[in-house]
């Protein structure tokens, strides 16, 4: 089972700030408006802060994957902890892909699409470049080794 | 080939009427300016002129042809277009026939092929024999298309030409003299006592959403209808009561029209509904006003829904739906699935269920016991919400003052009940071939998914599944209506089961692939050797290979975008 690579922690705890500022900020608006104290809308920040940093360690804690012989596993999630199994036969196509946020601390992530409708597509975050496109390298050729003929 | 003369005025006269609608608005908002009701025709007039010479024109050059392997379409007055669809890439071909097509003697064709529920041709009006022959013609090509690429293939993959040559002329010709014939046999065929139940049992849920989208722009013309309480204290009732009254009066009304309007439209929608079957795909036909018909290739199909409810399982009777991949016929219509049938008595169904994909029966695996006690808490939890909001209102608002608050509470006597049959009616079984899950407190629903149709297995638990120390496994399929988070799935089973139920599924599929993969290789090889136009089994294993055929075109033209 491999993690991921901690530097993911950066980038989640990063977009709970942002979260948590936006909601701050907003916090702090109604407050000001109503001129009530701003200690209740720095707490807010602050609780939002810690929950979002909390969770950022924990998710990343309970990410894992493995690219079995036939299957591609992860298991993943704080509060509902789920487990997927992607059947390699049924990978259609492979991404890999660079948000902003992830080129700032250097990591990338790769996508597998299937013809599901709900577990359709599978996120496999916090992979460095090279990781994240060797797993995609290697995905394709195992999807095409599996025979696709039955993706649907 | 061309399109029905008599489609130049419908046609003409569809664009017309909405051209004539907004001249006519445009004219009643003019008069005031000083437009004359005459300038008003003559618009309506030249408008409908002008549509005739346009749909002439669209007449004149509109052009079908049927060539050795695609379908070809010339089209446009101004724009033109040329369209080659070839036929391995069609997937269904649908015709419909509204009340005045058919006394025209017009039809409505749309193509669809692989990838998404896009239209990928609408031919607008052909003559209702033309309609017919465009679909078997289609058809016929399209399995002919199919066998041949199969043998060509074959034939590349053999090193001594000579034997590849002699059989494939073999199977060719077999297989012409087998399409030629399409046999169809009736599977189902609604009676009017079915029809009726169907009309009876439906209530459409979208009525009062759309009732109350009307009023709640219109309280001020309901408003005067509600008595001043002033006035109703002259008649000496208590105001509140008589307000409880109208709510319930309203209430029954709107169900009652819910429950009209749901009936009608289950009529006018399966009337002369029939399904039929071929060997490789499924046939249906339906509809009062509009005339809908359509075919559901076998390899197509995902999962198999049957579903009852406790007053259909007193009288005996089932729904069934079938999902398919993609692309569910009809679902820009927002009625879900074409083949499923309304309603139909519980063998009949079951027969049906069994014909379309035979899957045997068995008894369920249920969630632990100790389960019963999370979903009463829930239920429990959930009265205590509503009361506890209607309270909240009723102290809040004064008009709401009298309101019975306390009424939801009667559902804590109902509670344990439905936990009860909520428990009951869960489960799911590994057949030979099939995962077949069971769910729904009121509605039970079971659904069946081959083993070769699952897509990814997916094992959740929320944090409070983790304290009951259950989990949900969920077999995700590519159909349709697994949008609406309808899919195959095994709800709080034990953590332990979880597991093995996913590796099993696993497993499973593996190996129901490779022995569909063996049953074709099989079949070619079979095909190859004897070249003989076929006992039953080698035409059953026909069917598959098509179907693998097709999703590897479709496979490879994916990657190759």
């Amino acid at each position: 089972m491999n993690a991921l690579n901690s530097r993911i922690r950066i980038i989640w705890v990063l977009r709970s700030l942002v979260g948590a500022l936006i909601l701050g900020g907003a916090a702090t608006g109604v407050a000001v408006y109503r001129s009530a104290s701003l200690s209740i809308p720095a707490g807010l920040t602050a609780l939002f802060v810690i929950l979002g940093v909390v969770h950022a360690i924990l998710r990343y804690r309970n990410w894992r994957y493995v690219v079995n012989d036939d299957a591609l596993y992860l298991e993943r999630g704080v509060l509902t902890q789920v487990r997927t199994e992607v059947p390699l036969v049924r990978i259609q196509h492979v991404d890999s892909r660079r948000s902003a946020f992830e080129r700032l601390v250097g990591l990338a992530s790769t996508v597998v699409y299937t013809a599901g409708s709900r577990g359709a597509d599978v996120t496999i975050p916090g992979l460095t470049p090279d990781d994240a496109s060797d797993l995609r390298e290697r995905l394709k050729g195992l999807a095409i080794d599996a025979d696709g003929e039955d993706a649907v | 080939m061309k399109l029905a003369p008599l489609s130049v005025p419908y046609r003409a006269l569809q664009k017309a009427g909405r051209l004539a609608i907004t001249l006519v608005v445009l004219g009643s908002v003019g008069t005031g300016v000083g437009f004359g009701g005459a300038l008003v025709a003559a618009g309506i007039g030249g408008a409908i002129a002008l549509a005739l010479a346009y749909e002439f024109a669209y007449y004149q050059r509109y052009q079908y042809t049927f060539t050795d392997d695609t379908f070809d379409i010339e089209s446009g007055v101004l724009n033109r277009r040329e369209r080659e669809i070839p036929y391995g890439r069609v997937q269904n071909v649908d015709i419909s026939r509204n009340v005045i097509q058919r006394l025209l003697g017009l039809s409505a064709i749309n193509l669809e092929t692989a990838g998404g529920g896009s239209t990928e041709a609408a031919i607008r009006y052909v003559t209702a024999d033309a309609a017919t022959t465009i679909q078997d013609e289609i058809r016929r090509r399209k399995r002919r298309e199919n066998q041949r690429r199969r043998t060509a293939t074959k034939a590349a993959d053999d090193t001594e030409g000579d034997t590849a040559d002699g059989g494939s002329e073999t199977t060719d010709s077999a297989a012409t003299r087998e399409f030629d014939e399409p046999d169809e046999e009736l599977l189902f065929e609604i009676s009017p006592s079915e029809l009726a139940l169907a009309g009876i049992l439906s209530f459409d849920p979208r009525v009062p959403g759309l009732l109350f989208a009307v009023f709640t722009g219109s309280i001020p013309f309901v408003s005067p209808v509600v008595p001043e309480p002033a006035a109703v204290a002259t008649t000496g009732l208590d105001p509140t009561l008589v307000l409880f009254v109208m709510g319930v009066v309203l209430l029954v009304g709107l169900v009652v029209l819910s429950w009209v309007v749901g009936a009608i439209s289950a009529v006018v929608n399966y009337w002369g509904f029939r399904l039929t079957r071929s060997e490789t795909e499924l046939r249906y036909e339906r509809g009062l006003l509009q005339r809908y018909s359509g075919t559901i290739p076998f390899e197509k199909i995902q999962t198999v829904t049957i579903s009852d409810n406790p007053l259909k399982r007193r009288a005996g009777y089932a729904t069934l739906a079938v999902e398919t991949a993609g692309y569910a016929p009809g679902q820009a219509n927002d009625r879900g699935s074409e083949a499923a049938v309304p309603i139909a008595g519980e063998d009949r169904i079951r027969r049906l269920a069994e014909e379309i994909d035979s899957c045997e029966t068995g008894a369920f695996n249920r969630p632990p016991k100790r389960i019963r006690r999370r979903y009463l808490a829930r239920y429990l939890i959930a009265l205590a919400a509503v009361t506890g909001l209607l309270y909240a209102g009723s102290v809040v608002i004064d008009a709401a003052a009298g309101l019975p608050w306390y009424l939801p509470l009667v559902g804590v006597f109902l509670a344990p009940i439905a936990a009860h049959y909520k428990w009951l009616h869960r489960g799911y079984r590994l057949g030979a071939d099939h995962f077949v899950t069971r769910n729904g407190v009121w509605n039970r629903e079971t659904k069946r998914v081959p083993y070769h149709r699952l897509q990814t297995v997916i094992d959740s638990r929320t944090l409070f599944q983790r304290r009951w120390r259950v989990a949900t496994v969920i077999g995700d399929t590519a159909g349709s209506l697994s949008l609406l988070g309808n899919d195959a799935a095994a709800v709080d089973i034990e953590v332990d089961d979880a597991v093995s139920l996913r590796s099993e599924l696993r497993d499973r599929l593996q190996a129901s692939l490779a022995d569909r993969r063996r049953q074709r290789t099989g079949w070619s090889a079979v095909a190859q050797e004897e070249g003989q136009p076929g006992g039953t089994t080698s035409t059953a294993d026909a069917n598959e290979s098509t179907g693998g055929e097709a999703n590897t075109t479709a496979d490879d033209e994916h990657r190759r975008k």
